[in-house]
């Protein structure tokens, strides 16, 4: 039972790292109405910036740190500069296309940069984990999933409560109708970029705290994508349940249908969910349901 | 797009593929060279000609699916792959002629393609494109964790050669008569698919679909149609890249090789089926120069090691898709049509 209860809890804290990678995907298509392929390349390029800052530059924690997330946000203002403000005005068809061509372009930047060798990625949070009772709770998923929880409701708020995240919203609607209303789309999506980069940042530093870093990383981008589809694309706050739902069936699946099927049923079971909520509630939990004119 | 003044007159000539004598001897002068390519060149231009015709297959199916119907596919490689395991299985270990796997594999994967598509009936939009990648990773966990006697696991299958009256297609240059022939026939298909209701259906969907339903367009059927065609064709293309390599693995069918064959498409020019094989030209061109090239950067680099081929290719597919979507969305294709409207016209400007 102890064991039970700790499978559910450390699957829960999985799950809020997905949302915490997924609040990437929604906050990019809460501003801007694009959907970015490219997210789990945006997590790896995080991790190369945080351990260039920490274990190359060789800077303290407290400093290397504030600096990568500046460092982030830049690189998502650069690929929001260079690639898609070119594209305001087209198709969101083709905003699309280009993060898909986004999606191998930097994987290739990385490997070019960076190359195929395995990495240490320094220590962030503390390797010991929580003992409490018999049951252990790794420390960062632990910290990381309250950090979730904090931006999540702090960006909830931020893009229903308050007049620039209201503002954004429009431009999810409609590019046009929001740039006739006096709101200036091209800075919604470099403000959806720059938050994004910087919250796959965070993503990465709780992911691979104390691992090894390769470019392989980049899976957790489409790990994420069941969670983000689960809470519905708008929906930053319904993240942290569609996380804890996934992550905790994820887990159980792996620790006890695995051994029957003696395969990773546990990686391909959150897309299984994912084809399930879109052939049954294809706008999620907590999703918009539009109602189109023609 | 014809420049003013130019209209065809009759249905006939509407519905022509083939409309001047100029295209008519360009088209048979085409494949005489392809005919003959064999005698011409030598044997690795006869490998890489091979290549360009299997990913036009493929190619001109993701056209279908994506140009034409609009769906955007990122699981293309995925629909290959269920084709081409379909073959070597068929082959393999029921001995079955070719003249039966390659139509079998099509169908096989069309089944596939065709489930995914199916959620088109409650999802709109390019949430769809979100279920291909889905299937991308079903096909992955399903070859590697069903029991290796079913699909192979990791160790991928043999494949044997196809076989006709007793001449078994060994060589690089009897394949590539195979590859042609059914190229060719998957081609001519494509042609006459885009031309019927089908696929003005799919041109009408892609352009509005809340506007294609209310003029009676079964619109969830039209889309899961076009995953159906789409992945028929990416599985005739799998069959034909299993009696090549004679060896499927599922590494060989990755989320990388789909965006390949969306570069293409998005290369040549999105809803043009010559389009798709000028694509696939040009991208297989840039592939083999990098691979040709990368090997000689790599000794000179030498801190890069070998993964520069893949961080290459990946760079320079990702910047091309990226600066056409920017600087000519329509693809080559767009740029050699009002090249010539504008000579048709000369010296007026329209």
């Amino acid at each position: 039972m102890v064991y039970f209860i700790n499978d559910v809890i450390t699957g829960a804290l999985i799950g809020l790292l997905y949302a915490l990678v997924a609040m990437g995907f929604v906050v990019i298509y809460r501003a801007s109405k694009v959907f970015n392929f490219a997210q789990g390349e945006l997590v790896i390029i995080g991790g190369f910036i945080v351990w260039f800052t920490t274990l190359e530059l060789g800077l303290n924690l407290w400093l290397s740190i504030p600096l990568s997330l500046v460092l982030a946000g830049v690189v998502g203002y650069l690929i929001e500069r260079i690639f898609l403000t070119r594209l305001i005005g087209e198709s969101v068809f083709s905003m699309v296309m280009v993060t898909i061509g986004l999606l191998i372009l930097l994987r290739g930047v990385v490997l070019l940069l960076f190359g195929p060798a395995v990495r240490p990625f320094p220590i962030i949070f503390p390797l010991k984990p929580l003992f409490l009772g018999d049951m252990l709770i790794p420390m960062n998923l632990l910290i990381g999933g309250i950090l979730t929880i904090v931006a999540a409701v702090g960006l909830s708020w931020f893009f229903n409560r308050t007049r620039s995240g209201l503002r954004m919203t429009a431009v999810a609607e409609d590019h046009v109708v929001a740039s006739s209303m006096g709101i200036s789309v091209k800075g919604s999506i470099a403000f959806a970029w720059i938050l994004g980069a910087v919250l796959s940042t965070i993503g990465a530093m709780i992911f691979l705290s104390g691992k090894s870093l390769t470019f392989l990383a980049s899976e957790i981008g489409f790990a994420a994508l069941p969670v983000a589809l689960l809470a519905g694309l708008e929906s930053i706050g319904g993240l942290i349940l569609a996380g804890i739902i996934i992550g905790v069936i994820q887990s159980l699946t792996t620790n006890y249908l695995d051994p029957y099927v003696g395969g990773s049923l546990g990686s391909v079971v959150p897309y299984v969910i994912m084809l399930a909520i879109l052939l049954i509630r294809p706008t999620g939990l907590f999703g918009w349901r539009t109602i189109e004119r023609v | 797009m014809d420049p003013s003044g130019v209209f065809p007159t009759s249905y006939r000539a509407d519905r022509r593929v083939v409309r001047t004598r100029w295209q008519a001897l360009a088209l048979l002068l085409f494949l005489a060279v392809m005919l003959a390519a064999p005698h011409l060149a030598g044997g690795r231009i006869i490998a890489v000609l091979n290549l360009m015709l299997i990913s036009a297959v493929i190619a001109v199916g993701l056209q279908i699916c994506t140009g034409y119907a609009g769906q955007i596919n990122l699981g293309q490689a995925a629909f290959m792959g269920v084709g081409a395991y379909t073959a070597a299985i068929l082959a393999s270990r029921f001995g079955l002629t070719f003249l039966l796997t390659i139509p079998l594999s099509g169908v096989a994967a069309a089944l596939f393609g065709f489930l995914f598509g199916l959620t088109a009936a409650r999802i709109k939009g390019f949430y769809l494109a979100l279920t291909t990648i889905a299937a991308q990773f079903i096909f992955h966990f399903a070859v590697l964790n069903l029991p290796g006697s079913w699909l192979g696991g990791s160790n991928g299958i043999t494949v044997p050669p196809a076989e006709l009256f007793g001449f078994r297609f060994v060589t690089e240059t009897s394949q590539f008569y195979l590859n042609l022939i059914v190229a060719g026939v998957m081609i001519a298909g494509a042609f006459g698919i885009i031309r019927s209701r089908f696929g003005r259906a799919f041109v009408a969907v892609r352009d509005d679909d809340v506007a294609a339903g209310i003029m009676g367009i079964n619109v969830a059927a039209t889309k899961a149609n076009a995953f159906l065609i789409g992945a028929f064709y990416a599985g005739v293309g799998g069959a034909l890249w299993a009696y090549m390599i004679r060896f499927v693995a599922v590494d060989q069918f990755t989320l990388f090789h789909s965006i390949f064959f969306v570069a293409m498409i998005i290369v040549g020019g999105m809803g043009s089926i010559v389009g798709a094989l000028i694509g696939v030209f040009v991208i297989r061109i840039i592939q083999e120069i990098i691979a040709t090239v990368g090997p000689n950067i790599a000794d000179s680099v030498s801190f890069l090691g070998g993964d520069i081929v893949f961080a290459g290719m990946n760079v320079i597919l990702g910047g091309i898709i990226a600066l056409f979507m920017i600087v000519e969305p329509k693809g080559l294709m767009h740029r050699w049509n009002i090249l010539k409207s504008s000579y048709r016209i000369w010296p007026f400007p329209y």
